[in-house]
């Protein structure tokens, strides 16, 4: 007969107490928001994920769909959801189909995208071509700190374009939308991590929606994130007057991280801000958003355009309906240019291996 | 309670020991009646409340023990008698006051300090014998046993008071002040002096080292009078060969030792309720009778050890005696007595084989309570507003990130060290030293200490003692976030008043006094929310724990659950959507009923959904804002009514 | 005063107990009351102090002739146990019973806040009244929250408990010295319903 009193959990082999011990109270957590808004018990606000309740159950998701968990470690785990997809990891830049030089042509991108806005133009004709029905995006939110947001048209993909370079758990709005009573495709524009989450998701037993309904996957190369609340901080201390409206860092020699405001542009050496990355950031070999349909980036040397790789057959036939209606400008990409990337592919995996091996 | 001047003198009537403290108080023409809340002393208080306009006398709850006893001194100046009430931790509060009070020595009215202890702890947060003051003090002590002897008691202790122009203190206990027996009072008393007090006279402490010495003669001439009382009587054989020194409840249980173990041949029992100074005419009497003594009292060996000075002092006269007690081991020294623990003591000490209990039935009663039985855990209320303040501080801080630290004080929000509360009060002492361990806290930023801050309080123990600790913070620059839970009502201890309600202790408008009035006067950032509304709470309290710089407050405003029971009740009926709720799996797990803990919340293992309870339920809502499925649904009274 | 009921123990040591809030305070007062009127020594000890939140709560009624005795009783020295809830009754008991002992119990469980939060387990019903059986002379197990609400206010319990407490025969007083102690506390308006109570208490150990 078991104590009464002693009838309590007591859960050690817990998934979130694992979650909490291996990566959120261990410095490896990126924010991705992968584990955020599955259940009441993982909370994200200005930046910052946290647990502080104990959910008492030993199998659950939040931690089997964590980028950084560390069990199975990444490689396996890549290497697992490539095959699903019928694909070779085939590193430093993942499986592709194809590599180009690309631009968007419309003039309303103007002044409101990164680079060459592709990724918001793609996004943009996947709902007029109802590939997805909603876009979950990042945006600046409450605090200035950025947040998931879920959208239908147009209007609000532009009010989303820009990099932020702070982590915004967008994740969690992608969870809330598939814990929704309803059949709608999604689309999801996210980091590397981002990329690799949403994968598990949909090959995860336990979480039917998202293969269902998660139809597209836009990856944006990544190098290092940062914290919204140590990026703010810098931003203060550094005495940027108020909200930024773009960051960048431009190529090589040029050290700085650029923020501009309404009011003026300002460098910040990027030493300074390198201080401030997420450590775990320092674990993640993807550079390039190898789990997407697509992964877009900066183009070397070519303001104004971006890098694109085509890796699936989903990604393939947005790609050529954007070219079809003239949305978008292809070219071959320079040699050079995928030289460097290769190089700086290869860089993120190497120091992502010796950080691992540090721990 | 009721009005205490109802009762019928000559005829017989039920009283717990509190009531018959008061009743003792109104017939001996008590005048002046101050005391704060506190288990076990309150009712004293609020008898005298009722009684109040029919007994022509003021009834005042004070803002603290000191001034309480304070105000009842003046009342004694000027002729009036007085008497202030208090538990244990009072007599901490009033103790400054009490050994300068003991220089000068109390007015022509008697005044007389009653403090209600807490042996075991029932409900405090301590377990301290606070008969020491009288020691300390060099006060007249007196210990009653029953309701009978305590009504006695007090009458005697105003005439005492006037006696040797100083102050009186009678100590009860729980197990006194919450014990109703038959008693018999006395007549009220008709006219009272008016009030005066002669400026000629002064009340002043110096030169301090004569008045000292006068004091002394003071409890020495007190010591003469007591011995004249019968409240210190011996009951055995003329040679015992166990004397039991016992006071308060102890002697009791003592007595009903002695009869359990068939010893009353062996054992006698020296009651004393006369405890200081100690009746040395008398020790000196029975302690020349007998070679074991056994000292029952509690909490401390206060009586053992002051016995053994005075054996010691005239051992020459007594020769050898064996002593039991606290320090042999015989009884423990925590907790409270009883007679099966007296018993055994008793036993021990004269060898008697004793046991409390057939073996085979305790073995079996142990083995099915170890099996069956689970705690009863305390909790708040349903509806409590201090479950959703700190819901909001628990969330707030887990998401600030930096392991941020709540220091909490007195109240029914103390809870927050259970489950009930989360468990997320990291520490608690006594009234107002959550904001000075705050205080101290916030100073620490320059050596490096970057975790922040909150410090909880409640409306009452904030102007009781938290308003010196505000303003120590805003002069030092303390850096911490207070959050004052102000639900409008002292109620933990019963309900009563305090200033921040504006009632006073007869029910008549008093002049109301504001938190946020206190803050503006300290030139304080304060914001006002409602914790049932959880994340405006939480967005408010995240501000000002980024704010920094000095003490920030937020007032968190809403009635108490109780409080709003009595005055209507809460709005909603809350339902549960059976589809919508995730039961037990991933996505939930019984988040309400398993981590809000609200116990209007249960689950049905056999549905595997979340429930209602309908009748401990009280319709606040809060609930409905942390389901993650949205199935907690609240719907306004009225609609669910039409 | 009743001249056909004796005090029949002496002392007599009853214990009632309960959950904060559910009455059982007042009950040992209304008892206290009648007792004391019809000419016994009564000593009622009460035990509360967090108990209305959520808490256990414990009176223990003493009856003498003459003796005035202290507010405890001893340890495993309980005449009778009456409880407004049985979880109670067999914690009273693992402090206070004997092979002698009396139980009156209400049948209706109120869960402790850490069973529901599945923290802890409350114990099967019948098993409940078994441990009370295999550790009481005698086991009286009573729908009185039943009867409570059938006379529509669930807080009537603690007087049906009272009612049947007469009928148990420990007592030296009787329905209508119980009847006229709760009048004292009571007005009027309240009568009808605590009467009822009372005799349908009465009614069940019949």
């Amino acid at each position: 007969m078991a104590k009464a009193s002693q009838v309590q959990r007591k859960p050690t082999a817990a998934r979130l107490e694992r979650l909490k011990t291996e990566v959120l109270d261990s410095g490896l957590c990126v924010a991705c928001g992968a584990c955020v808004g599955l259940c009441p018990h993982v909370l994200f606000y200005d930046g910052q994920v946290a647990a502080p309740d104990d959910c008492g159950l030993d199998q659950g998701r939040c931690y089997d769909l964590c980028p950084q968990a560390l069990e199975p470690n990444q490689e396996t785990r890549r290497k697992g959801l490539h095959a699903l997809a019928g694909q070779e990891p085939n590193p430093p830049l993942g499986p592709y189909q194809a590599v180009w030089q690309a631009k968007a042509k419309s003039p309303d991108l103007a002044g409101r995208v990164q680079y060459g806005g592709v990724v918001s133009e793609l996004m943009c004709l996947a709902l007029d071509m109802e590939v997805v029905e909603e876009a979950v995006l990042t945006k600046a939110g409450r605090r200035g700190a950025p947040e998931g947001v879920r959208v239908r048209e147009r209007a609000g993909v532009l009010e989303a374009a820009g990099s932020i370079y702070a982590a915004g758990a967008s994740l969690a709005a992608l969870n809330l939308a598939l814990a929704e009573d309803s059949s709608h495709k999604l689309g999801l524009v996210g980091l590397p991590c981002q990329a690799l989450a949403a994968a598990a998701m949909k090959a995860h037993q336990a979480y039917p929606a998202a293969a269902k309904r998660l139809s597209l996957v836009i990856g944006l190369f990544c190098t290092w994130n940062l914290p919204a609340r140590g990026l703010r901080a810098l931003l203060a201390a550094e005495g940027v007057d108020g909200p930024a409206r773009k960051y960048d860092i431009p190529p090589p020699p040029a050290e700085v991280f650029l923020v501009e405001t309404a009011s003026a542009s300002q460098e910040i050496p990027l030493a300074k801000v390198r201080e401030k990355t997420l450590p775990g950031c320092a674990h993640c070999p993807d550079m390039t958003a190898e789990l997407a349909d697509i992964s877009v980036g900066a183009m070397e040397g070519r303001p104004g355009w971006n890098t694109l790789l085509v890796r699936t057959p989903t990604g393939q036939r947005l790609v050529d309906e954007a070219v079809k209606r003239s949305l978008i400008v292809l070219e071959e990409p320079a040699q050079e240019s995928l030289k460097h990337l290769r190089a700086a592919a290869e860089g993120k995996r190497t120091r992502a291996a010796a950080a691992w091996k540090e721990r | 309670m009721a009005d205490l001047t109802k009762l019928i003198p000559g005829q017989i009537a039920l009283l717990q020991g509190n009531e018959a403290i008061a009743r003792g108080a109104l017939e001996a023409g008590v005048a002046f009646c101050a005391a704060y809340p506190g288990n076990p002393s309150s009712e004293i208080l609020e008898t005298l409340a009722e009684s109040a306009d029919s007994a022509g006398i003021y009834a005042e709850w004070s803002v603290n023990e000191k001034v309480a006893l304070e105000s009842a001194a003046a009342a004694s100046f000027t002729g009036l008698r007085a008497m202030a009430s208090m538990k244990q931790n009072g007599v901490n509060v009033a103790q400054d006051f009490i050994c300068n009070l003991t220089i000068s020595g109390s007015g022509p009215g008697g005044l007389v300090l009653i403090t209600c202890d807490d042996p075991s702890s029932i409900s405090s947060t301590n377990e301290q014998d606070a008969r020491f003051i009288a020691r300390l003090a060099d006060l007249p002590l007196l210990e009653p046993s029953t309701p009978a002897e305590a009504l006695a008691m007090v009458k005697f202790a105003f005439e005492l008071s006037e006696e040797i122009r100083n102050l009186v203190v009678l100590r009860s206990v729980s197990r006194l002040s919450h014990t109703r027996a038959g008693l018999v009072p006395g007549k009220l008393p008709g006219e009272r002096p008016k009030p005066y007090w002669d400026p000629k006279t002064s009340y002043f402490t110096m030169p301090v080292v004569p008045m000292h010495q006068k004091m002394h003669q003071k409890l020495a001439r007190a010591g003469q009078i007591m011995a004249q009382t019968g409240f210190n009587r011996y009951e055995g054989p003329e040679l015992p060969e166990l004397l039991i020194i016992a006071s308060g409840s102890s002697a009791l249980y003592a007595s009903e030792a002695i009869a359990l173990l068939k010893a009353d041949q062996k054992a006698g029992v020296l009651k004393l309720g006369c405890t200081w100074p100690l009746p040395a005419e008398m020790l000196l009497e029975h302690l020349a009778k007998t070679e074991q003594v056994l000292f029952a009292e509690e909490v401390d060996p206060f009586l053992e050890s002051e016995i053994k000075a005075f054996y010691a002092q005239n051992v020459t006269q007594l020769g050898i005696k064996r002593f039991f007690g606290k320090a042999s081991g015989s009884l423990a020294s925590t907790g409270e007595n009883s007679p099966g623990k007296l018993a055994a003591a008793i036993a021990g000490i004269l060898g008697i084989d004793w046991r409390a209990l057939d073996k085979d039935y305790a073995d079996k009663a142990t083995a099915l309570v170890t099996a069956l039985v689970p705690p009863r855990e305390f909790g708040f209320c349903p509806g409590c507003p201090h479950r959703a303040s700190y819901w909001a501080i628990k969330q707030t801080l887990a998401v600030d990130g930096r392991q941020g630290l709540v220091s909490g004080d007195i109240g029914c929000y103390s809870l927050g060290v259970l489950p009930t509360g989360f468990r997320r009060v990291n520490s608690v002492h006594c009234m107002g030293s959550g904001l000075g361990i705050s205080s101290g806290l916030g100073q620490l930023g320059r050596f490096g200490f970057n975790q922040p801050v909150v410090s909880v309080v409640g409306d009452s123990t904030f102007y009781h003692a938290a308003l010196p600790a505000m303003v120590n913070a805003r002069w030092n620059q303390a850096d911490y976030v207070l959050c004052v839970l102000d639900n409008s009502a002292t109620a933990m201890t019963g309900f009563q008043p305090h200033p921040g309600t504006g009632q006073t202790a007869s029910g008549q408008g008093g002049c109301k006094v504001d938190v946020e009035s206190m803050c503006q006067a300290l030139g304080l950032s304060y914001r006002i929310v409602d914790p049932y509304d959880l994340t405006a709470t939480q967005e408010a309290l995240y501000d000002a724990l980024q704010e920094g710089g000095g003490l920030r407050v937020l007032i968190f405003r809403r009635v108490c659950a109780l409080v709003q029971g009595r005055q209507g009740g809460h709005p909603y009926r809350m339902q549960i959507d059976q589809e919508a709720c995730r039961g037990q799996e991933c996505g939930c797990n019984r988040f309400c009923s398993r981590v809000f803990r609200c116990p209007g919340l249960v689950f049905d293992e056999a549905s595997g959904v979340a429930a209602v309870d309908e009748v401990t339920c009280v319709g606040c809502g809060v609930c409905a804002q942390i389901c993650p499925a949205g199935a907690i649904v609240a719907q306004p009274k009225e609609e669910v009514a039409a | 005063m009743s001249t056909a009921l004796k005090l029949n123990v002496e002392p007599l040591d009853l214990i009632i107990t309960g959950v904060g809030g559910q009455g059982n305070v007042l009950a040992s007062q209304v008892l206290g009351r009648a007792l004391l009127k019809a000419g016994y020594n009564v000593t009622v000890g009460e035990t509360f102090g967090l108990s209305q939140r959520g808490g256990a709560v414990m009176s223990m009624v003493r009856v003498t002739r003459d003796k005035t005795m202290g507010p405890l009783i001893p340890e495993n020295r309980a005449t009778a146990v009456v409880s407004l809830e049985p979880l109670e009754a067999l914690r009273v008991l693992g402090a206070y019973g004997n092979s002698e002992v009396m139980v009156l119990t209400n049948d209706r469980p109120l869960m402790p806040v850490n069973v529901i939060a599945g923290a802890s387990n409350y114990p099967d019903l019948s098993e409940l009244k078994a441990a009370l059986e295999n550790l009481s002379a005698r086991l009286y197990w009573l729908p009185a929250t039943k009867v409570a609400l059938e006379l529509g206010n669930p807080i009537l319990a603690n007087v049906v408990m009272l009612g049947a407490l007469v009928g148990c025969g420990l007592l030296p007083v009787g329905l209508a010295e119980i009847e006229s102690a709760l009048a004292e506390m009571f007005n009027e308006a309240k009568m009808p319903a605590n009467r009822q109570a009372l005799a349908r208490g009465l009614e069940l150990m019949a």
